[in-house]
């Protein structure tokens, strides 16, 4: 009980306080929230943020949806490698892809010019940037979830019935919880994307929160009411997630491997490769014009004298909030998924962090830890690594959830049994028995933190700027090779961090 | 003398259904109760409350006299009962060897190291399992896995074992060595145990009593030759009549 509070108490304290906090703050700025509130401007600018948030999911879902499946389930050649291609983006803070378009279809990309250049700074290429950025994530989640499909389900139907009439009358229903957890983790991604309108120049909702905190509109009043519309829709989404979802949620995770037959593509096999290949490439293809820029204009030379600390500070506040992810995942993972009083609770606030527009948390944390007696804290890098928790202590919460739902409760109950206390039976029967989901979930939880951008960007400390707030700040006014180099050098982090960690948990899984 | 487990009056719902009504047990110590009833009638629910993983919304469960659950509430830790289990899935430790499996248990209990170092040997020795120490679950035969579980289980010297359906899915041969190999070691360690089964033959070859469960209720308690000679329901019969067509599982 007393592991579970303190792991409670961190939620509390990094999620819920910020928002809670904010509730409080609102009447303090009644009039500057009257005053913004009451012009038209603010709301129609939130149902232009929403339904663009429509679209993107709508898109990633038109995308997702069948490549999870061809992924998952079909004899398409090379289907793992296609799998990485196109799910590697998804680990990228946004904005750096529309960098990458921006050196291929801007003015004077690589295939540029003043029509697509248009048509990329506009709400269309707005959509289009960020649906194939956040595809992935409905891909892998059917994906993943079709893979632990308990193979009976499908066998059973395929003595019946061809394998197309197989996938979308029983694959597809059956994996309907996944699909509704990617839409949405898609829409609230979405909706608290920053960087990509900000550098597109789509006017949307959290870039009006943002002006007035960081930009020349200073007014942190105005800021606390514009929050105010943006909570009714994280509560909704919360809504949604429980109703919709709930602790079907958990299916998505269990990944069995490749081992039943895959479903005959036929004559349909080349024109399904071509397509699915080119969605692939088409997402990494932002990130070879990145490579182009900076090579051609010596940006990789200059690196030195324009990176400073920020990928230090992006790894080690990564390394640090993961950890602690990870930590209060393990403890309240297990308790949502043996349904242990509160863990639930406490797993809600955790979903509302997440879906919350990251503006609206960033100005609540501002709101807690912006006080003379949390100096120290606030002017430190600290800072971001309570953010961090604050935003993604979901992910270490679900990842844990959904390794311990599918190891039998008996391994704990026979070691309590013997005897053993909570804090035994979570270090040595709980978290050995887990431990490559858990390994999953650390990763996990370090590629959200080293992504982030939406909220870091409101309260990073001066001078210790995670690498993608540095990349941002300088793309205005940087040399474009440059920014370019600056924004590969990010990708290739990434990508150390993401092959080393997939290889540990592989070998773990071998052992 | 008072009982080593009794239960009186339990009551459990399962998300609003009745799963076990107004129900009373009561074994001695050294005693081998034998649970027998139908898939649903109710039988892993005792053995749960018993180690405290339900908690009864009615009556009480005693542990040597002692109240360890009452009137949905919790009183005593599982871990507290002094208690051994061994469940249908074996539930062996898949990251321990066998004798990190029997250890464990044995050291969240406290129990100092040479004396822990004697009890695994012993009892290693006594289900056929010498050399196997250093072996993980996954290394070992069906029949292997089993022993290591009864072992587990014995190692503690519990105030009582908790068996839930452990042989079923086993083939005859093997069933038969092992229901012997547990019937010789409950009885020398006098050990109190609850065996939970479907199985008829199971129950007469390893209990003292039996006591036969219908839909969250026990509807008759006794030994073989009495519940044959007066069956209280044709339930009972019916059960009594399948186990006369099929012979004895322990030779």
């Amino acid at each position: 009980m007393l592991v579970l509070s303190a792991a409670g108490a961190v939620v509390l304290l990094t999620s819920a306080l910020p928002l809670a906090r904010l509730l409080t703050e609102i009447p303090g700025a009644g009039a500057a929230a009257l005053s913004v509130l009451s012009a038209f401007r603010p709301w129609l600018l939130l149902i232009r943020s929403l339904m663009l948030a429509a679209a993107v999911t709508a898109c990633a879902i038109a995308i997702g949806v069948p490549l999870g499946l061809l992924i998952a389930r079909t004899d398409l050649p090379g289907r793992r490698a296609l799998w990485m291609v196109h799910a590697f983006p998804m680990f990228l803070p946004p904005f750096l892809l529309a960098l990458g378009w921006f050196q291929l279809f801007g003015r004077e990309g690589f295939l540029g010019g003043e029509v697509t250049a248009r048509l990329l700074f506009s709400e269309v290429g707005l959509v289009a940037v960020l649906a194939l950025t956040f595809s992935p994530v409905v891909t892998s989640m059917m994906a993943l979830a079709l893979l632990g499909m308990d193979a009976s389900l499908e066998e059973a139907a395929r003595v019946a019935a061809r394998p197309w009439r197989v996938a979308t009358r029983i694959l597809l229903p059956a994996a309907r919880p996944a699909l509704g957890l990617a839409a949405i983790l898609v829409f609230a991604l979405s909706v608290s994307e920053l960087g990509v309108p900000m550098f597109l120049r789509v006017d949307v909702f959290p870039a009006a929160v943002f002006a007035r905190l960081g930009g020349i509109r200073y007014a942190p009043g105005e800021a606390f009411a514009l929050v105010v519309p943006l909570m009714p829709v994280a509560i909704g989404l919360l809504f949604l997630e429980r109703r919709l979802v709930g602790a079907g949620s958990f299916a998505v995770a269990g990944l069995r491997g490749m081992s039943r037959a895959p479903i005959p593509l036929g004559h349909w096999h080349p024109a399904l490769a071509a397509v699915s290949w080119s969605i692939a490439v088409a997402g990494a293809l932002p990130l070879g014009a990145l490579a182009l820029r900076g090579a051609r204009g010596r940006g990789f030379g200059q690196l030195p004298q324009w990176i400073g600390l920020a990928p230090w500070t992006s790894l080690g506040t990564a390394v640090v909030a993961a950890t602690v992810i990870v930590a209060v995942g393990l403890v309240l993972g297990h308790g949502v998924a043996r349904r242990l009083r509160g863990a639930s609770m406490l797993d809600a606030l955790a979903v509302l962090a997440f879906v919350t527009p990251a503006s609206v948390l960033g100005v609540g944390l501002i709101a807690v830890w912006n006080h003379p007696a949390m100096g120290g804290l606030y002017a430190s890098v600290a800072i971001l690594i309570v953010g961090y928790i604050a935003r993604y202590a979901v992910v270490g919460i679900r990842a844990v959830a959904s390794v311990v739902l599918q190891s039998p409760v008996h391994l704990e109950e026979a070691a309590a049994a013997a005897g053993a206390r909570f804090w035994r039976r979570l270090t040595r029967i709980i978290l050995p028995v887990n431990l490559r989901g858990v390994a999953a979930g650390l990763l996990l939880a370090m590629v959200f933190c080293l992504r982030d951008f939406e909220t870091a960007v409101l309260y990073y400390p001066p001078g210790r700027e995670p690498l993608p707030v540095r990349i941002f700040t300088l793309e205005a006014n940087g040399p474009p090779p440059v920014v370019a180099a600056l924004a590969l050098s990010h990708v290739v982090l990434t990508a150390f961090v993401v092959a080393g960690g997939s290889l540990l948990v592989l070998r773990r899984r071998r052992a | 003398m008072s009982a080593a487990i009794g239960i009186e009056g339990v009551r459990i719902r399962y998300a609003g259904k009745l799963v076990i009504d107004e129900l009373s047990l009561s074994i001695k110590p050294g005693e081998v109760l034998a649970l027998l009833g139908p898939s649903g009638s109710g039988k892993t629910s005792v053995l749960r409350v018993i180690l405290g993983f339900v908690t009864p919304e009615t009556g009480t469960v005693r542990l040597d006299g002692e109240v360890a659950s009452q009137e949905g509430r919790l009183l005593v830790l599982p871990e507290e009962r002094g208690l051994a289990v061994v469940f249908q899935d074996l539930a062996l430790w898949p990251h321990l060897s066998v004798a990190g499996n029997l250890a464990f248990g044995l050291n969240s209990r406290g129990v100092p190291r040479s004396e822990r170092n004697a009890r695994i040997r012993s009892i290693l020795g006594r289900v056929g399992l010498t050399g196997k120490e250093h072996s993980h679950p996954g290394e070992l035969s069906g029949g292997e896995r089993q022993r290591v579980a009864i072992a587990r289980a014995l190692v503690l010297e519990p105030r009582a074992v908790l068996l839930d359906e452990p042989l079923s899915n086993l083939d005859v041969g093997l069933k038969r060595e092992l229901l012997s190999i547990f019937r010789a070691l409950l009885k020398e360690r006098q050990t109190t145990a609850l065996y939970v089964t479907h199985d008829l033959r199971e129950a007469a070859a390893l209990g003292d009593r039996i006591a036969v469960m219908e839909q969250g209720r026990v509807v008759q308690e006794g030994t073989l030759d009495s519940l044959r000679a007066n069956p209280a329901s044709s339930f009972v019969r019916t059960l009594l009549n399948d186990f006369s067509g099929a012979g004895t599982i322990d030779g």
